[in-house]
């Protein structure tokens, strides 16, 4: 028999009625629920049930996050060599992402579990595997420098008050992660924005070596006031294949356009994602990328000249597209919803992105922003839907 | 198809009819004949359950609330019958809508006879804008039509004009495309042939795809082996007792068609044919069935016994992390995507633990009458009874599919289910 099986039944009787922790049942079965499916039956017809459930739905999110993680470790380490101005070496560079997200994720991961399990045991029921994914999806969009006290506050606020006051996963209308990620960026501004917080400095440097440029692009481009945004990024040292590899400093790990590309493709073969959001977004981007080509003119600011097609492969865009819009709770349940649901958080990111200088990302904010909208888009198709319906009402 | 020999006791199993309120008209003692009145219902005396065999009431069962389940009939040697009057061909022209709904109502096959919405007993005081006489059911391990319909065409064929008489319509006959070859034999009817996966067989399904105005609501409709039994009972005078079922599902050692009697012990079926292990009978179809107890009986409108290994049994050491080529889902998220036909376990065990809705969008993908199974189900707990309506829950054929493919876990056909009988108990 397997050890760990026999570790759960040897200690159950101390949390059945009766025994010493009996209080603490529902946490009992709720890790064990996570090593081993529960040997529970069908009560009501249909008797036989499809073997997807919650978890494994979840999972595979986590599947594809975790490329993500290895690519932030990897790049933090070496944006940091890099503002430091040591050698550009594998191993010691992989060791500087290592402790620095390690922490974070460490962090986010006992916070978050602790809240869940804190709701569910005091709830009832079991802890939903939604918190895995908010707590894989938060530390890939931190700066790498945000202090550890501030990633736990941020998880906090974004389980309890993005989630479990509104009755768990599944019953919340934002995204917990951003909504974190949001709470951290309004409450510590100093640690969520400006050009110093996307870089770990090491070798006991406070300030970076002079020929690095801690600025993101989305920064450059902002800050370019006349003349060619690609210009810019190119004299920054941002190429096309550095910007489509996400090999500048950025929040940990949501910068690589490429793996935000192979995650969104691998979550909608395996039917998690559903590509009509992804493909909103993207029409969405392309969209108002175009149209402010259209109206750009050399009076006006640069960013409104910007090839669309940029828009989507700087900054979060990518990362927000494949694994945040396409959160199912969060966003609209109906098909044609989540099209327009895409297509208005890459409008507005763009319109953000180029027009309101307080925030140089706009996606996460969209992201919720439009999180608000979804009921009412869903009452809007489902308005029209049950008018094509002959009634039958008796 | 296999004979079964002739069982020793034979019962009508009330239990598990819906929309029924059984008034018992017998006693443990009694003596009955096949076609004797057992019960009816207590509002529409037109509902009748007649004996399905000849010789004493052994036992009557109750079951919780004291509702009716099974009256029991251990059978004589020689079985009587009740005489009911006989309709020939000839007679079929000539006879009335009146004279037609009195015999059949007399001879206890009238429940036979559904009707949409609810599936319940049909109103004969309304003439049907449709008819829909189904001959093949899509659900896993039913019978097939051209194995019951083996030679008797020719009583389908009156089956059929009697119910034209009976409605005023012409009834359309379906059979899915892989058994249209039984529609070949009709005369007089041309059947239509229907495309599509399960439930595409279903009368509601089939109303769903074609009507085109709210009058069409009120369809009647019939199962093809049915209608033969209403078919013999006009033609022979006799309470018909044959029946073909037949038995699957992962646990039945020899699955196939079996010829017996209806009401039947399903230890008639069980017996020497059932794997070892925790076994679950389900009465009536894998998906829309109900779990039997092993000493009850096929109740008159089941034809498939399914049985399945209870499952009931933890799952792999972090199971959710394999790949799972032999995991039978609707979804992709299973290596076994990739394989979609094939055999694959099958047992009762959930797969999961309760979740709240994710919006996977599975069920509305599945439902075959464009009902959105997961908001309706919120408008239902919300109380919201006018929304769920305007959402079709009348539509709805419970065919369980939404349930099936939850990845939540949540009760959706039950719930859908249980509203739309509260809205039947408002209704009448």
């Amino acid at each position: 028999m397997n050890p760990v099986k026999r570790l759960f039944d040897s200690q159950r009787h101390r949390f059945a009625k009766g025994g010493r922790f009996e209080k603490y049942f529902f946490l009992f079965e709720n890790i064990e629920s996570v090593f081993f499916a529960p040997a529970v039956v069908t009560a009501a017809v249909p008797h036989v049930r499809d073997s997807l459930d919650v978890k494994r739905f979840m999972f595979l999110v986590i599947v594809a996050l975790l490329p993500h993680y290895a690519f932030g470790i990897f790049n933090v380490g070496y944006q940091s060599h890099r503002a430091s101005g040591l050698p550009l070496d594998f191993w010691p560079m992989v060791w500087v992402g290592l402790k620095t997200v390690v922490p974070m994720v460490a962090v986010t991961y006992a916070v978050g579990y602790f809240w869940e399990a804190l709701f569910a045991t005091v709830r009832r029921h079991e802890i939903s595997e939604g918190l895995f994914v908010t707590c894989a999806l938060f530390p890939l969009t931190l700066p790498p420098t945000q202090p550890l006290w501030q990633v736990a506050l941020g998880i906090s606020f974004g389980i309890v008050i993005g989630k479990e006051i509104f009755g768990g996963t599944g019953r919340n209308f934002l995204n917990p992660a951003l909504t974190g990620r949001a709470f951290l960026y309004f409450a510590y501004p100093a640690q969520t924005s400006g050009d110093a917080v996307w870089t770990v400095l090491v070798a006991g440097r406070a300030a970076p070596v002079d020929a690095f440029t801690g600025a993101t692009p989305l920064a450059v481009a902002q800050a370019v006031e006349s003349g060619s945004i690609v210009q810019a990024w190119s004299e920054a040292g941002y190429s096309l294949s550095t910007l489509f590899f996400g090999l500048y400093p950025d929040s940990i790990g949501a910068s690589c356009t490429l793996l935000c590309v192979l995650g969104a493709l691998f979550l909608i073969t395996v039917g998690v994602a559903d590509y009509r959001i992804i493909c909103g977004d993207i029409l969405g981007f392309l969209a108002a990328g175009t149209l402010l080509n259209l109206v750009a003119s050399s009076a006006a600011s640069p960013y409104l000249g910007l090839n669309p097609f940029y828009h989507l492969m700087v900054g979060g865009a990518a990362f927000g597209i494949a694994y945040m819009t396409t959160d199912p709770v969060s966003a609209p349940a109906l098909t044609g919803a989540r099209w327009v649901y895409g297509f208005m958080i890459g409008m507005l990111t763009v319109v953000i992105r180029v027009f309101n200088p307080a925030f140089p990302e706009g996606i996460g904010i969209v992201i919720l922003f439009m999180n608000c909208f979804a009921p009412l888009l869903d009452e809007i198709q489902m308005k029209a839907r049950l008018r094509k319906r002959i009634p039958n009402v008796r | 198809m296999e004979d079964l020999a002739p069982p020793n006791q034979v019962a009508a199993a009330a239990g598990r009819l819906r929309f029924v309120k059984p008034r018992l008209a017998v006693k443990v003692g009694d003596r009955v004949k096949v076609g004797s009145l057992l019960f009816s219902d207590k509002n529409r005396p037109e509902i009748q359950f007649r004996s399905p065999g000849g010789g004493t009431v052994n036992a009557v069962t109750f079951g919780p609330r004291r509702r009716l389940q099974e009256v029991v009939i251990s059978l004589d040697i020689d079985e009587d019958y009740e005489d009911f009057p006989q309709v020939s061909n000839a007679d079929l022209g000539s006879i009335g809508r009146e004279r037609l709904i009195e015999l059949i109502v007399g001879g206890g096959l009238w429940p036979l006879i559904r009707e949409l919405p609810f599936r319940d007993a049909a109103r004969p005081e309304a003439l049907p804008p449709a008819v829909f006489v189904y001959l093949d059911n899509l659900e896993p391990f039913h019978p097939l039509p051209k194995i019951y319909l083996d030679g008797a065409v020719d009583l389908l064929d009156f089956g059929l004009r009697l119910l034209e008489r009976l409605s005023g319509a012409t009834p359309v006959v379906t059979a899915c495309s892989h058994n249209a070859e039984v529609l070949g034999g009709l005369k007089g009817i041309s059947g239509r042939t229907l495309a599509g996966n399960y439930p595409a067989h279903d009368p509601g399904v089939v109303l769903y795809r074609t009507k085109t105005s709210a009058d069409q609501n009120h369809a009647w409709f019939i199962d093809g082996q049915d209608l033969l039994l209403i078919a013999e009972l006009l033609k022979s005078g006799r309470f018909p007792t044959g029946r073909v079922v037949t038995l699957g599902g992962p646990a039945a050692t020899r699955p196939g068609h079996f010829r017996t009697r209806i009401g039947a012990p399903l230890a008639a079926l069980t017996d020497g044919r059932t794997a070892a292990g925790e076994v679950r009978l389900v009465a009536g179809g894998v998906l829309t069935g109900n779990p039997t107890p092993r000493d009850s009986h096929l109740g008159l409108f089941e034809k498939a016994l399914v049985l399945l290994p209870e499952g009931n049994t933890s799952g792999d050491f972090l199971g959710w992390t394999l790949p799972g080529a032999q995991t039978p889902s609707y979804s992709r998220a299973f290596l076994s995507s990739l394989r979609r036909r094939g055999e694959f376990p099958l047992d009762c065990n959930r797969h999961g633990g309760l979740r709240a809705c994710i919006q996977c969008n599975f069920c509305t993908q599945v439902c075959p009458v464009d009902i959105l199974p997961q908001l309706t189900y919120k408008a239902i707990l919300a109380g919201e009874v006018e929304e769920s309506l305007d959402h079709g829950l009348l539509d709805c054929v419970e065919c369980g599919l939404c349930s099936l493919v939850c990845p939540s876990k949540i009760e959706l056909l039950k719930t859908l289910r249980q509203a739309r009988e509260q809205f039947y108990e408002e209704m009448s």
